[in-house]
């Protein structure tokens, strides 16, 4: 195995270039998303009447909305929460579901059939409204969203680690270990799963771009994220009324939304193509 | 035979669970029917007679019993928000509207995907393909409600090809509320066509690296003939799996692109009756789209035993 | 008088190294020159990658796109291939020249009948014809290609048909037209023993009745033996011998050549009268795996080997053959304690087989392919460190990190393989090192006895005598027991002491390794040694 060094991470990202131009966009809206939570231009509530629906400028790169707020300054930190949001739904509904879903296929059984086959009705429904179901009963709100959302990816996570667990579970390797009296817990998580972990990043990276748009639209929806929480969604709403005015408050956040949910798909195709 | 009895069979079951696992998940939530009836300055004998009145004091499966069986005579009950309407009358008028614009929807999706995917593939490598899987690439990437932003603002405020928030119900003026619905259902459809083309571009490659493409080459076929010969019914086998998705995804289209267009449908219904607490009428709509989904599910599978001769039994 | 010419073709695919940043090209095939007569089968034989399938490709110039023809000629009939244009090449595909290919599996559309299938290459070159003669051509071409109710076979799917009959459909499909060439890629490869026979007979019966020219391309020198006249080999692109098949195969000159006919290392050592294993009428069912039958009824086991009675000496090498689905890998699975669910006795050093499975002296197995039985994502020290860890946690006595290793590094050396292995991955050995390092790995426990389940089936026909040779001496140097699980009689007659036949299921014959060649009691074993052509 040839070490990680940077040129042939160059050379990685040459031959695979959708890797590349998505983990890079990922990396900057990162790097944004952290700097938004510590400091912002212009404040992200501070309402100016002065400079209402601004046309972007050197100084207000993104505009101003309706009451004078500066919209670079929103949609900066709006990102993190919507980051934070996605990162923490794959962490709980990624946690859970590969643990359930590999355990369940290593040893199969009829609760792992009962359970694959309520995975597999859930699945058949958009997550929005499934999403939607669930908040209608925990209410709207930050933790909530978290909550719901993380729940929801729980099935999708299990049906990849079992698949792959049940792809790797009768090769050769996997029973001579069993042979060999390597306990189950073992096998799965030291023998089996590491080969697994391209579908698995691949999978997290299409959790991340599944959360920041089930996010946004249930923001958008009035159903996610609360005022005062700033969160992209929201803003979109807000910008519709206003559309005619201030076209950029609408765009902005927008196109932020795009980019975000672009750089998770090009990582994942890129990962899944190599 | 047997297959598809059995199939209908787990529809049925699909459908009563998921109806009965609403149902309880509603009956727990906090704030009962009555009091959202009354008001919260009900007296507690008032909401107590009208608990008694309501049956809501009955055991949860027997509640469920008497919905279910009314449910299947079409009867919801009566909505919250709007006291003393049927859930069945507030569903009928929107139903229509949320058809129409999923058929659109579902034309867009039909008539665009297959010649698109046909073109990548015969200028696969060349510009035409580069520039369409470019543009799908960032079409999937596009919130649905920010799609439907973006049409509102360009091709109704600027363009003025429509007048946002205008719309004409289907009972005045049939003609132009089809017209009117034709945006929505272009930002529904839009992202819709990318994922088919991409999925329609995937199967027929992979079909294209098959034995059977080379021994059809080797009995002097040319290589457009196999595609249209072999690949094509071939490559379309999976679609029709994938096409029960994009009928559930539709359904998820529509409910943001109503309420981005301001379109009195079953979706914007479904979110004002969720921040309402309109429970009877959320249950009601959760049953709609789930028979919706899962009736996809079946018919796609019928057509798919029907097309490939594998699954299908003498 | 040459059907076909090919003069001085070399053919290059694009370097397969994204890595490098280098365009370059892989020449597969380099300055490749040979004829084939009108009437001939010529036989092309090598191993993988020796570039046999890529010649016989470009013959019927259907080579991958990126895929370059860098220089020479082909002539067919005269014309040369190179210089036609796409539209005149397809219409001689099918017409002059067809092929036949080695997965029957896969070679045919899984949604249309096999009528028009079969039809095909008719209705393309002669649009004309009517469709009730074509119809009668198929039903023709369908009986002379042995397919029994021609009729009935017309209306049905390649999924309803064996893999046999498949085959037969797709040399139908190749004949309908009458061409003058046939090139056949590995076409019995994919098949049970018995079925390849059948199908070589037909091959050579069709060759007489119509005096077609056959390009037969195999790895399967027994095959080439027993259909060609003159035979090629080829090595690394190139040709280094050719010549009358017999002459070849017998009097090889060339170096590579006399490797490849070899023949198997032979068993030296005599087995001892201790008995270390013993099964006595045991029949073996497989767990039920529908999840239905699982869950409402309890179905019946269904039984796969029939009160099977076995006796493994000290030091013995025992054989057992038999076709797929004949049960021989199931009784290696129970031995080793891969499936569980057996009526009857099985003895292993004088104690039951269940309690023996719990110490480390149970008997070890090597898999068939090498590339499954290694884990691709750890490097082989880690694996075989894992083995001294888990599997060997009884026996040991707190070495350290490092001598562990040490034993470890030994052991590589014990099966000819070089320390650097060690921190190599899996996808950078060859399948011989894979199937050394498993050896080694089964080698780690000292054991007395060992399964081998088809241990060099998956190999090139070198690799495979060099790692028979080396099971022949670890067998000599640790005085070990092997039971050598086999399709392939050639390799049983000579490193196996006594062998075992089984036919679905049955212990159908037993007895001494030449014995049983040379008097066969059972018609199952008279066929298997008819079809292994000894």
């Amino acid at each position: 195995m040839k070490k990680w060094t940077l040129s042939r991470i160059w050379e990685y990202c040459k031959v695979h270039p959708k890797v590349f131009a998505g983990a890079l966009i990922l990396f900057v809206f990162l790097i944004l998303s952290l700097l938004g939570q510590v400091w912002t231009p212009f404040s992200v509530t501070k309402m100016d009447p002065l400079s209402v629906s601004q046309s972007p400028s050197l100084l207000h790169i993104f505009g101003t909305d309706n009451f004078g707020r500066d919209v670079f300054s929103r949609v900066i930190n709006g990102c993190g929460i919507t980051v934070l949001v996605a990162l923490l739904t794959n962490l709980v509904g990624g946690g859970i579901g590969i643990l359930v879903g590999s355990l369940t296929g290593y040893f199969g059984g009829s609760f792992d059939q009962i359970l694959m086959r309520i995975n597999d009705m859930l699945l058949s429904f958009p997550s929005v409204l499934l999403a939607l179901l669930l908040i209608s009963f925990l209410g709207p709100g930050t933790l909530n969203v978290v909550l719901a959302l993380g729940i929801l990816f729980i099935p999708s996570y299990a049906r990849i680690a079992r698949g792959e667990v049940i792809r790797f579970k009768d090769r050769d390797f996997v029973r001579s270990a069993r042979l060999q009296g390597v306990s189950p817990l073992r096998i799965i998580f030291l023998h089996i799963l590491p080969n697994a972990r391209i579908s698995l990043f691949t999978a997290a990276a299409i959790g991340f771009n599944n959360a920041v748009l089930a996010e946004a639209s249930m923001s958008y929806l009035g159903l996610g994220l609360q005022p005062p929480t700033p969160s992209l969604g929201r803003m979109l709403f807000e910008a519709q009324s206003y559309l005619l005015n201030c076209p950029w408050y609408a765009l902005f956040p927008g196109i932020t939304i795009i980019l975000m949910i672009l750089g998770a798909a090009l990582l994942s195709e890129g990962l899944k193509e190599s | 035979m047997k297959s598809v009895v059995n199939k209908l069979i787990s529809l049925i079951i699909t459908v009563l669970v998921i109806s009965f696992v609403t149902f309880i998940v509603f009956s727990i939530i906090p704030g009962n029917a009555a009091i959202a009836k009354l008001g919260v300055d009900a007296s507690p004998e008032q909401i107590e007679r009208l608990e008694e009145e309501m049956g809501l004091n009955d055991p949860i499966v027997l509640r469920y019993g008497k919905w279910l069986l009314n449910a299947l005579k079409g009867d919801f009950g009566e909505s919250l928000q709007y006291s003393g309407t049927k859930v069945s009358a507030l569903l009928s008028s929107r139903l229509q509207v949320t058809l129409v614009l999923s058929l659109l929807s579902m034309g867009l999706i039909l008539l665009f995907s297959f010649p698109i995917s046909l073109l990548c593939v015969r200028h696969q490598g060349k510009w035409v393909d580069a520039l369409l899987s470019g543009l799908g690439q960032v079409l999937m990437a596009v919130p649905a409600f920010f799609l439907g932003i973006m049409i509102t603002y360009l091709l109704g405020l600027v363009l003025h090809f429509f007048k946002p928030g205008a719309y004409i119900p289907l009972s005045e003026n049939p003609s132009r509320a089809v017209l009117y619905l034709l945006f929505p259902a272009i930002s529904i459809a839009l992202p819709k066509i990318s994922m088919t083309v991409r999925f329609l571009k995937s199967s027929i490659q992979g079909e294209l690296s098959q034995d059977y493409v080379r021994t059809a080459r080797s009995h002097g076929m040319s290589q457009g003939k196999v595609l249209s010969a072999h690949v094509l019914k071939n490559a379309l086998i999976p679609v029709i799996t994938f096409l029960a998705t994009i009928i559930a995804e539709i359904m998820a289209g529509s409910i943001v692109a109503e309420q981005v267009f301001s379109v009195p449908g079953i979706g914007r219904l479904l979110i004002t009756s969720i921040s309402a607490r309109d429970f009877p009428v959320v249950q009601a709509i959760v049953m709609y789209i789930t028979s919706v989904v899962v009736t996809a599910g079946f018919v796609m599978d019928i057509l798919y035993i029907l097309v490939d001769p594998r699954l299908r039994r003498k | 008088m040459n059907l076909v010419e090919v003069n001085h073709l070399s053919v290059s695919f694009p370097d397969d190294d994204p890595y490098d940043g280098i365009e370059e090209r892989d020449t597969i095939i380099r300055d490749v020159s040979l004829s084939i007569q009108k009437g001939e089968v010529l036989g092309l034989v090598g191993e993988s990658g020796s570039g046999k399938s890529m010649s016989a490709l470009s013959i019927i110039r259907l080579l991958k796109q990126t895929a370059r023809i860098d220089g020479g000629e082909i002539l067919f009939d005269g014309k040369n291939l190179l210089s036609l244009s796409e539209k005149e090449l397809c219409d001689l595909r099918g017409l002059g020249i067809s092929m036949i290919f080695q997965e029957p599996m896969t070679s045919l559309d899984p949604v249309m009948k096999i009528e028009p299938q079969v039809a095909e290459a008719l209705r393309l070159h002669f649009p004309h014809m009517s469709e009730a003669e074509i119809h009668q051509r198929v039903i023709k071409v369908l009986q002379d290609v042995g397919l029994p109710d021609p009729q009935a076979i017309c209306m049905q799917y390649p999924h309803e048909l064996s893999g046999g009959m498949r085959q037969r459909v797709m040399i139908a499909s190749a004949l309908i037209t009458e061409p003058k060439l046939l090139i056949a890629d590995e076409p019995t490869t994919a098949l049970d023993v018995l079925i390849q026979a059948q199908i070589l007979d037909l091959l050579k019966e069709i060759h007489e009745k119509t005096g077609i020219s056959i390009l037969f391309i195999s790895h399967d020198l027994n095959v080439i033996r027993r259909l060609c006249s003159r035979v090629i080999v080829m090595y690394h692109g190139k040709i280094v011998e050719e010549g009358e098949t017999l002459r070849v195969l017998d009097h090889p000159r060339d170096e590579y050549t006399k490797t490849l006919v070899a023949h198997t290392p032979r068993v030296q050592t005599r087995p001892k009268d201790r008995v270390l294993l013993s099964m006595d009428k045991v029949t073996i069912y497989y767990p039920p795996r529908s999840f239905e039958s699982s869950l409402f009824k309890k179905m019946p086991l269904e039984p796969y080997v029939f009160d099977a009675s076995l006796t493994l000496r000290e030091n013995e090498i025992l054989g057992i053959v038999g076709g797929s689905g004949s049960g021989k890998s199931t009784i290696g699975k129970v031995l080793t304690g891969l499936l569980g669910t057996y009526d009857g006795n099985i003895q292993v050093f004088g104690s039951d087989l269940k309690e023996v499975l719990k110490t480390p002296e149970r008997p070890q197995m090597i898999f068939q392919d090498p590339g499954s039985a290694l884990n691709p994502s750890r490097t082989i020290g880690w694996t075989l460190m894992e083995t001294l860890r888990s599997g060997l946690k009884a026996r040991r006595k707190n070495e350290t990190e490092k001598e562990m290793k040490e034993q470890i590094l030994s052991m590589l050396r014990e099966v000819d393989l070089s320390e650097e292995i060690y921190d190599r991955y899996p996808r950078e050995l060859s399948g011989g090192q894979r199937q050394r390092v498993c050896i080694g790995q089964a080698l780690l426990y000292d054991p007395e006895i060992l399964i081998a389940d088809e241990p060099v089936s998956a190999l090139d026909v070198t690799v495979s005598s060099q790692v028979l040779r080396l099971l022949l001496s670890l067998q000599e140097k640790r005085g070990m027991s092997i039971i050598f699980i086999s399709h392939d009689m050639s390799i049983v007659r000579s490193i196996c002491h006594r062998l075992l036949v089984l036919e679905k299921g049955r212990i159908v014959e037993e007895g001494d390794t030449e014995t049983v060649f040379t008097h066969p009691q059972h018609p199952y074993t008279r066929q298997l040694i008819a079809a292994s052509m000894l």
